[in-house]
């Protein structure tokens, strides 16, 4: 018996020393003479790289590369301007703070017709080998990728530019191919951008222009603030090093970025996450489960967007659903009415994110500074707005108290995280969506020649209305819930729906051969209310018919004169104008009109941030920057963090 | 047993028959990794397409469609399916696989031998632990069983056996990494470590690979004692084993040499098979633990449609799994003198 007690306790100090291992310390390395005080670790969610050392992320989407995000773009990249897709970092002095002169010394300038753009570049900005950024950087990056259409912005320079000038060293002057008010896209970063090589470097090592696409940029010479440090072989993790003079890039007009090192992993799974972030091996998670987000929100050290419910940042993408308009019944409103009639939100909700959403009833992301631009001003036409269903009359189908429904649902998981006053629900959850009325939605499919005999609904031609709903891979489980419970919804309802998926949606959505899918096709700026960003490529004069693949957004194949207008509309006026404000809200009163796809909620990413060793990160009532730490714009976080433990050693 | 009696006529024909069958399966395997991508709803040019568009890169649709034509042709996916299958046995048979499109331009060869290592360091290793533990183990366990602690190491394999083995993976995650954290989560050796052959560098890969390989190990050890135990409790009521101990011939002996030889023959077979299944990797055990081997690779291939990639994997795996059933059946006539005979 005493020999047991003595075993047992033998047993209990051994986990009790090993648990002290396991805590917090300032002072350990990372990796050889990099102190964990110093450094900040974060999560990449691009896949483990196969190919770790290849640095060409111009390649036109090879992510099995050396990646995008392993902190090359964020640290190391840099190009002409930035848009944040939140409300940017507050500046003395500066009106518009989501938008950044980054490499460029103003915004772009435009000639009258949009046939050709300006850029007026900063002096003092240099590549981490010391030669100075130049007019000459812009010119190569251009012109080499003008050269290979296979890489990421190739076929766009060479559809585009007729001829890159540079007068001097510090200006750059587009020529383009076709009046293109919008060409300062190309060069300005959302999640991404084009990013600006190094010409002196490409020139050297890239003789022929086809070399570009293998060429491994192994080195990278950065423009940014950080410079590689080492890589794991792998692709398991990368190391950055802040640039002892990053006052000499863009970054220094926000100041100094705090971490002396930054540490980027790939690839973790989402237990692991959880567990690394709760040994504090983990300060930012790009994106967690719903559930590892709840067990990680208990901790006091733990911040994510809300500081509790809803938790998730709210990408500046639509998540909806997506019938083919091409395809009958889906070409008909009413169908696509009653599609959306027949679900109820509230259920959505609670399957998809456990009633961490945030809605939009209209066809654009309700993030950002968006609520400001379109969400307030369409409520009163919303509250307005009428359908005829038929036999079942006129109705006003929005719904403003949805988000308290989903609220006072929430409650009982979530208890007091969940916001009790309506402004502040509303804020997270929406202002309102679509009424679930299964009553009017017969009436509509009934007005349209659909009958139903006992629980199924049958097409006017007397086939059985069945839909599959596509929806994406494994990767976006969040969506896949959501599927299955629209699929469910619409079942109850009378229409036999079937749930599949593709990975990443599959070639038959891009060739229209498809009913309904499950994703995104409308992302917004976020910090900028211009829809060009999405819009441009549904014009009619990019419309593909079934069977032919897609070349834009639009494949749900939707077709409208009304939207022309519009498109024509905004290409031809400023991107701050006014002008293109209004248009975006004819946009949305259209789509609502005709409902062409049933917006939902905006991706909501749960990223958790641990503030042991770090603290300062964007959160909704201080929403300096985007969370979520794979778009380029993190790079902003980095300045306006706060080191919590020096290492003392 | 002579040199002449292991290479007789009849041997010499059962060895071309095998040799025969293992390159039938070889090529019909190819021809399966071959077809099977290419049925797929997805190919990876729009997989592509879809994330470029998804991501916010450029997306003016001219662009789109040059970029779409210029991407078929770089990774030579233009043509029929007829023209694109006979490109592929023109390379593969001068034993190119052509370069990988998930991480263009690297070839796939390299992708494979970067990666093949570790599997077969973490596989080989921790199958034939188990093999040899669970067979000892379970031989005494059969022999002994009027034993205590055999009844014990019994029960204990049935409780395992069963128990998938990344459940077991996530139960050691769980246990060694979050509760009593004295292991790393993630990674096959250290951050910052060079690979190369120094003591620093192994011991570092037999810390972060410890885990992996015990969750591997634990679950096959209960298998292989449970097989093991249930052909020596078969042998132990044959005749010539109870005339050995009436005979008064040491149980050692009994054990090993008129027991466990016997016992061994079907192991022999389930060991062959299982060391042909490592070229598969462990995908789960490899994901879980951040190992960089042949089934996390497998795992990014096939989801990012990576034909030339799927393509590698699978025949590396298709001729391991055929060439192992290959020589187990050569080497079976050695062991077991009845199929040399017949």
């Amino acid at each position: 018996m005493k020999r047991n007690v003595f075993l047992v306790a033998c047993v209990l100090l051994a986990i009790g020393a090993l648990a002290v291992y396991a805590d917090i310390d300032p002072n350990k390395e990372v990796v050889p003479g990099v102190k964990r005080g110093d450094t900040i670790i974060i999560e990449d969610p691009t896949v483990t790289l196969v190919n770790p050392d290849n640095f060409n992320l111009w390649m036109a989407w090879s992510g099995g590369n050396g990646g995008y995000s392993t902190g090359l773009q964020q640290l190391a990249m840099d190009t002409l301007w930035y848009l944040d897709s939140d409300s940017g970092v507050k500046r003395a002095g500066v009106k518009d703070q989501t938008w950044h002169n980054s490499l460029a010394a103003e915004k772009p300038i435009y000639n009258k017709d949009y046939t050709q753009m300006t850029a007026k570049l900063k002096k003092g900005n240099y590549w981490s080998d010391g030669v100075e950024f130049t007019s000459a950087d812009v010119k190569y990056t251009v012109e080499i990728q003008a050269q290979n259409p296979t890489m990421l912005f190739g076929a766009a320079f060479k559809v585009q530019v007729k001829s890159v000038e540079t007068p001097d060293k510090y200006t750059v002057v587009f020529n383009l191919n076709k009046p293109n008010s919008r060409f300062h896209r190309n060069f300005t970063v959302r999640w991404n951008a084009c990013w600006i090589m190094p010409a002196h470097v490409w020139q050297k090592a890239v003789k022929d222009p086809k070399d570009a696409m293998t060429y491994t940029f192994n080195p990278p010479v950065s423009i940014g603030s950080y410079v590689l440090k080492d890589y794991d072989k792998h692709g398991a993790w990368y190391l950055w090093e802040r640039r002892e003079d990053w006052k000499r890039t863009s970054i220094a007009d926000f100041g100094m970025p705090a971490p002396k090192y930054a540490m980027y992993l790939m690839d973790l799974p989402n237990d692991k996450k959880v567990i690394d972030q709760t040994n504090h091996n983990l300060d930012m998670i790009h994106e967690v489960a719903p559930e590892g987000m709840v067990q990680l929100a208990k901790n006091k050290w733990e911040t994510n967007w809300f500081q509790g419910f809803p938790f998730g940042h709210p990408d500046p993408t639509l998540i909806a659903i997506l019938p083919n308009n091409a395809k009958a019944p889906f070409d008909n409103p009413d169908v696509r009415w009653a599609l959306a009639l027949s679900l109820d939100i509230t259920k959505i909700a609670m399957a998809s994110y456990k009633g961490a959403v945030t809605l939009s009833p209209i066809e654009f992301p309700p993030t950002g500074t968006s609520r400001q631009y379109y969400f307030d001003p369409m409520q009163s036409w919303l509250k307005d707005f009428t359908i005829d269903t038929g036999k079942y009359g006129k109705i006003k189908p929005y719904d403003t108290t949805v988000a308290q429904k989903i609220a006072d649902q929430a409650r009982p998981s979530f208890g007091d995280a969940v916001p009790k006053d309506p402004e502040r629900v509303k804020a997270m959850i929406g202002q309102g969506w679509w009424k679930y009325d299964p009553k009017a939605a017969a009436s509509l499919l009934e007005k349209n020649g659909f009958t139903q005999k006992g629980d199924k609904w049958y097409k006017p031609n007397g086939e059985q209305f069945k839909i599959k709903l596509q929806n994406w891979g494994p990767d976006r489980p969040v969506l896949q819930r959501l599927a299955m419970m629209v699929a469910e919804l619409w079942t109850n309802f009378g229409i036999e729906t079937t749930a599949t998926w593709a990975q990443d949606n599959g070639t038959n959505y891009n060739l229209g051969q498809y009913d309904v899918n499950m994703g995104w096709n409308i992302e917004s700026w976020g910090g900028h209310p211009d829809m060009s960003y999405f819009l441009d490529s549904m014009s009619s004069d990019y419309y593909t018919p079934i069977g032919t693949l897609h070349n834009g957004r639009n494949q749900i194949r939707y077709k409208s004169p009304e939207l022309d207008k519009i498109i024509t509309g905004m290409l031809s006026c400023d991107f701050d104008s006014q002008k293109n404000i209004d248009l975006g809200i004819e946009w949305l009163k259209l789509t609502t009109k005709d409902m062409p796809e049933i917006p939902l909620m905006s991706y909501n990413v749960f990223s958790s941030q641990d503030s042991t060793y770090w603290s300062g990160y964007p959160t909704f009532d201080k929403p300096y920057a985007n969370t979520v730490t794979n778009w380029a714009n993190s790079r902003y976080i980095f300045t306006q963090l706060k080191q919590m433990l020096p290492p003392t050693k | 047993m002579s040199i002449r009696d292991v290479f007789s006529k009849a041997f010499l024909k059962y060895i071309l028959q095998r040799v025969g069958q293992c390159i039938i399966v070889i090529f019909i395997g190819i021809n399966i990794a071959f077809i099977i991508p290419r049925l797929a709803p997805t190919n990876p040019i729009e997989l592509k397409i879809n994330q470029m568009l998804t991501s916010g890169a450029s997306n003016y649709p001219e662009a789109v469609q040059l970029f779409r034509e210029a991407m078929y042709d770089l990774y030579g996916l233009k043509g029929s399916l007829g023209e694109q299958y006979l490109s592929f046995w023109k390379r593969f048979l001068q034993g190119n696989l052509g370069p990988s499109i998930f991480a263009y331009p690297r070839p796939v060869m390299d992708l494979i031998w970067n990666s093949m290592p570790w599997t077969i360091g973490l596989l080989l290793t921790t199958s034939l632990l188990s093999w040899i533990i669970g067979n000892l183990l379970g031989g005494l366990a059969g022999y002994y069983s009027e034993k205590r602690w055999t009844k014990w190491v019994e029960l204990a394999a049935n409780c395992v056996r069963p128990v998938p083995y990344y459940i077991a993976a996530f139960i050691l995650l769980i246990v060694f990494c979050f509760l009593i954290p004295i292991f790393p989560t993630t990674g096959a050796y250290a951050p910052g470590l060079k690979e190369g052959w120094s003591i620093q560098f192994a011991l570092s890969v037999l810390y972060h690979c410890f885990l992996p390989g015990l969750s591997l190990v634990i679950v096959s050890i209960g298998a292989w004692l449970l097989g093991m135990r249930s052909l020596v409790s078969n042998i132990i009521s044959e005749d010539y084993v109870q005339y050995a101990e009436v005979g008064g011939v040491k149980r050692r002996t009994i054990l090993s040499k008129y027991i466990m030889r016997n016992a061994m023959l079907p192991q022999i077979t389930g060991l062959g098979m299982s060391l042909g299944g490592i070229f598969s990797g462990a995908l789960i055990t490899e994901y879980v633990f951040g190992i960089p081997g042949i089934g996390m690779l497998s795992y990014r291939a096939v989801t990012n449609f990576d034909y030339s990639l799927i393509m590698g994997v699978s025949i590396f795996s298709i001729v391991g799994v055929a060439v192992s059933a290959l020589f187990v059946d050569l080497l079976y006539p050695i062991f077991d003198p009845r199929v040399r005979l017949s």
